[in-house]
């Protein structure tokens, strides 16, 4: 080995706090990124290889009543390159215990295989014939549905019986929910099933004919012509709704998914690296500083400055190479189990975690240019060495005064320490601005971190109690006359009652447009905490944001209701949701303009009875939506987002701790001499201990009370970032908040000064005084 | 002793320090032959030290010629200069400037390693009497110790010159006294031209030639007929 090489190791072992300490911040910054980087990547592969082989269909009609005919007329117009006719419906299924109300969607599949949205069988068989039904996983899985069950359904109002012959997974539910108002999966209320296309047809009382239609095209790039095109031909069947693809719901929750993951990956890794990156540069330039006159020895000897360069880049290169290679290796293993997590939420059979050795390969990579890049950057003092200077005794730093001393009514009030300490600081402005920096990111990461904490709690309630607040939302099959809803009040101890509409719309604004459910409310409605006016719609903040409109705006309601017109409304009110993406309005106004006069599709409950079960039995009512549900939900929703806010806990004081701990540690090393005089002078450990406090404590003060308002402005972004047709991410901070993550902060940099204790309680001091080597 | 290894030619250095022009050497001519043992003597600031580092080639002048075997260093680039360094020159500290992290061994092999024709290590070490100790870290070893591992360092690399900036400055006399043996061993086996610069006049009694410095110039050079041994100097 050559001697050089032999110095790096020794010297690596001497500043091995140091080393270490930068090998964990890039450990950790690799680690996340390639951990959430790799995780979204195996989504999107297996996403789309998914969508890929089952060939998932671009463009999903539905309409009242579809001829066969239809199914070969299409193919070959606009684009088109296969169509698949089908019937779904919303049935009932029969369950032993009567309090349960759980709707199933049918769909008719062929007898052997379809051409579009092919099913996955993990159990049992593709085949079917009549009587025989598969089931998709996740509804099997939650309700314990095995092969051969027997399962009983209510279609076109009579009970069928079917044998469950297969267990499958199809492209089309990746992500299991009913529709957009549900806001999550939740497959043991509602789950999806396939029966045989020509049996269900018989069944059904359709008349043979069909209600929905996927259609394949030759390329995705005319998909809002032929969209188009669908919705001028096919009007005549009673056209309801044409969804494209990117529309589809479990494809959009998916393609939300992996986008957030992508977009984490791109953001949090950067924080620690780019942190990494200042403080080995700053490692590097003190050892350099420190090394000057063995630098200059060295150029004496006839080593060239590239040679020199190399020898302390090396030093920087192995933190990359090491910190690469760890943070990538736990990050790959990581970004299995988080893939594994996802596996819960999304159906995709083929999901397989597969080992990318050229990602391992990407991210050492990106490890050692960023450790070279910012080793260059603090070595580059290297250069400006002369030899001949360098053996002399560098002149004394400056002992200039500083600004406050010019303010004598304070300074001379100091004690001794505390003057050395101002001293200190402001000479070695940026050592201490590097602290204060590091605790500003650490304290506005925790204080990100309990917001986020806090913030989905509050999210689900104040959607839930605040913003929503009726106790049962009933859905019907079907329009009803408004006076319906009397009939509730004579079956139900109704507190309160309230007739409501339903409905999705296509929302236009100029080019921008969405298909979201919008609602028709009674006016002064006590179920939601809006006020509709007589007129206009009311919409929620991100549909406003999305379609780039302002109260006062005119915009476009394309009415999927066959023989219904199309209208246009003033938006009125813009208001903030925590949950979902809806507008509002008025019903009556609702019903004159979309609709008919006086008829509502469901009814808002608050009643202390059971109502599911009182209204098990009761005609016309497709569902029953009940606020304990939705918040039961909830809960098991939380168990994964208490894993990822302990890991944030964790990685943002690792942040705080490594610095404050390196660069006392740095502080310590270049101060011996400083410190030994001091022991010699009389001073304890303990005093030379409580100075270096002092100083950590004055920067640490200012970087926590610059984190508060940097820890808003990271929550401002993440609302931005993470905000989906969902999530609307807009809760203010409160003081408890910031008080946890200012209480988290402190705690961790009080452990890393506890640390630094010992480096001071073993300084060899008489070694220091006597030591003019380097 | 006829071919001249390093010839200096009316050599000035000038330091600008505010408005002042501090005239650290001036026309300064001399020529140092092979195998020859120069002592530089000189108070402190009497321009010795720059140069050393001119014909070093760690610094460059303001005026004049450096000549090494024929060669002009005054007008080498920095890369020209490092090669020369490396390959033709061989330091020798006042404070030794060892590699704290490395044995006295590692210390001699850094050199060795990196130019093209070096000595033996066992041999060098050997000449300045270390070769017990050459497992030993410099923090492990006495100051005379530690000059002599500077010393071999410089030897190993087969230099044609050895340059000594004050070698004993920081040694008591008995020390400095075993320090000088040995450059003049080293003189006389490896044929290096040594020059050793010093403010101890006693050293110049083993000299070949004496070169007698004051305020940037050369006042006085003597050709000493009759060097004595190191052992007999006296301070």
């Amino acid at each position: 080995m050559k001697k050089l090489d032999k110095r790096l190791l020794r010297m690596i072992k001497i500043t091995k706090g140091q080393y270490i300490a930068v090998v964990l911040i890039i450990v950790t910054g690799i680690f996340i990124f390639t951990a959430v980087k790799n995780s979204a990547l195996n989504l999107r592969d297996t996403v789309n290889d998914y969508y890929d082989s089952a060939n998932f269909g671009d463009i999903f009609v539905s309409a009242v009543s579809l001829p066969e005919k239809i199914e070969k007329e299409l193919i070959g117009v606009q684009n088109i390159s296969g169509s698949e006719a089908r019937l779904v419906l919303d049935v009932p299924l029969i369950l032993d215990k009567e309090n349960e109300n759980v709707n199933v969607r049918v769909v008719s599949i062929d007898k052997s295989e379809n051409k579009i949205n092919k099913l996955f069988i993990n159990e049992g068989k593709r085949n079917i014939s009549e009587k025989n039904i598969i089931v998709i996983k996740q509804f099997a899985d939650a309700r314990k549905i095995k092969l051969h069950d027997e399962i009983k359904l209510k279609i076109n109002g009579r009970q069928h019986t079917f044998n469950v012959t297969g267990i499958a997974s199809s492209p089309e539910y990746v992500y299991i929910m009913e529709n957009e108002q549900t806001l999550m999966p939740d497959p043991e209320n509602f789950g999806v099933v396939y029966v045989e296309e020509n049996y269900l047809r018989q069944i059904s009382g359709t008349n043979g004919n069909f209600n929905e239609i996927v259609v394949k095209l030759n390329s995705e790039n005319d998909i809002d012509k032929t969209s188009d095109f669908l919705k001028d031909n096919l009007d005549k069947y009673g056209i309801k709704r044409v969804v494209k693809k990117d529309e589809q719901l479990s494809f959009g929750m998916v393609d939300q998914e992996v986008e957030g993951l992508e977009k984490m990956s791109q953001s949090v890794p950067i924080i620690f690296l780019t942190f990494a990156g200042i403080m080995l540069a700053n490692m590097l330039s003190r050892i350099v500083k420190k090394d000057r006159t063995s630098i200059g020895v060295l150029k004496a000897l006839g080593f060239t400055n590239y040679e020199i360069i190399v020898h302390y880049l090396k030093y920087a290169s192995t933190i990359g190479i090491i910190g690469g290679i760890i943070g990538s290796l736990i990050g790959t293993a990581l970004s299995s189990m988080m893939t594994s997590v996802y596996l819960q939420y999304f159906n995709i059979p083929m999901l397989s975690i597969k080992f990318y050795f050229s990602r391992i390969l990407a991210a050492i990579l990106l490890s050692l240019l960023l450790c070279m890049a910012a080793g260059l950057f603090g070595i580059r003092g290297i250069l400006k060495i002369n030899p001949a200077e360098s053996m002399q005794a560098e002149a004394p730093k400056q002992g200039k005064r500083i600004f406050l001393e010019s303010i004598k009514f304070i300074w001379n009030k100091l004690s001794f320490s505390w003057k050395m300490v101002l001293r200190n600081i402001f000479r070695e402005k940026k050592k201490f601005l590097l602290i204060a920096a590091a605790v500003s990111i650490t304290c506005s990461m925790l204080i990100m971190t309990f917001w986020m904490n806090d913030i989905i709690d509050v999210m689900f309630n104040k959607h839930y109690t605040e913003f929503m607040k009726m106790q049962y939302n009933v859905g019907f099959t079907s329009f009803l006359d408004e006076n319906t809803k009397n009939e509730f009040s004579e079956i139900l101890n109704v507190n309160d009652i309230e007739g409501r509409v339903e409905l999705p719309f296509e929302i236009v604004n100029g080019s921008k447009s969405k298909i979201v459910t919008v609602i028709g409310l009674e006016k002064n409605t006590v179920f939601y905490d809006v006020n509709v006016a007589d007129e206009g719609i009311i919409l929620s903040s991100n549909l406003a944001d999305y379609l780039n409109v302002r109260i006062g705006d005119k915009i476009l309601l394309k009415n999927f209701m066959p023989d219904k017109d199309d209208g246009y409304v003033i938006v009125k009110e813009i208001i903030n949701q925590s949950l979902g993406i809806n507008g509002y309005m008025n019903i009556d106004y609702m019903n004159k303009l979309f609709l008919d006069k006086d008829i509502i599709n469901g009814v808002y409950i608050n009643s202390l009875d059971d109502v599911s079960k009182i209204l098990d039995n009761v005609d016309n009512i497709s569902s029953i939506q009940s606020q304990s549900d939705m918040k039961g939900m909830f809960e098991q929703f939380t168990g994964m987002i208490a894993i990822s806010i302990g890991s944030m806990i964790i990685f943002s004081g690792l942040l705080g701790f490594v610095i404050v701990y390196s660069m006392t540690l740095m502080s310590i090393n270049e101060r011996a001499l400083e410190f030994s005089a001091l022991r010699v002078m009389g001073f304890t450990t303990k005093e030379i201990f409580y100075m270096l406090i002092k100083e950590n404590s004055i920067m640490s003060f200012i970087g926590i009370v610059l984190g508060i308002p940097l820890g808003k402005i990271l929550i401002d972004y993440m609302g931005k970032m993470f905000s989906t047709d969902i999530y609307t991410m807009k809760e203010p901070l409160t003081a408890p908040e910031v008080i946890w993550a200012i209480i988290f902060t402190i705690a961790f940099l009080i452990l890393a000064q506890l640390i630094t204790y010992v480096k001071i309680y073993k300084l060899d001091f008489m070694q220091s005084l006597k030591s003019r080597i380097s | 002793m006829s071919d001249i290894v390093l010839k200096v030619e009316s050599l000035s250095k000038n330091y600008q320090m505010g408005e002042v022009v501090v005239k650290a050497l001036e026309n300064v001519s001399f020529e140092a032959y092979k195998g020859e043992f120069i002592v530089i003597l000189g108070p402190s600031g009497s321009g010795k030290s720059t140069l050393l580092n001119i014909m070093g080639g760690m610094d460059t002048p303001s005026n004049g010629q450096v000549y090494f075997n024929g060669e002009l260093i005054t007008a080498m680039s920095d890369k020209e200069l490092t090669m020369y360094r490396r390959n033709k020159i061989g330091f020798v500290f006042q404070f030794y400037n060892l590699m704290s992290t490395l044995t006295a061994r590692e210390n001699v092999e850094l050199a060795s390693e990196i130019c093209s024709d070096p000595i033996d290590i066992d041999d060098v070490l050997n000449s300045v009497g270390l070769l017990e100790r050459t497992d030993h870290f410099p923090s492990q070893m006495s100051g005379g110790e530690q000059q002599r591992v500077a010393i071999a360092r410089a030897v190993a690399k087969n230099p044609e010159i050895l340059l000594c900036d004050e070698p004993t400055g920081a040694l008591d006399f008995e020390t400095g006294i075993s320090i000088l043996r040995v450059l003049k061993e080293v003189n006389k086996k490896y044929k290096d031209t040594v020059i050793v610069i010093t403010h101890n006049a006693a050293i110049s009694q083993m000299a070949d030639k004496v070169i007698k410095m004051r305020s940037g110039k050369i006042i006085e050079i003597i050709k000493n007929k009759n060097p004595i041994a190191p052992e007999r100097i006296e301070w």
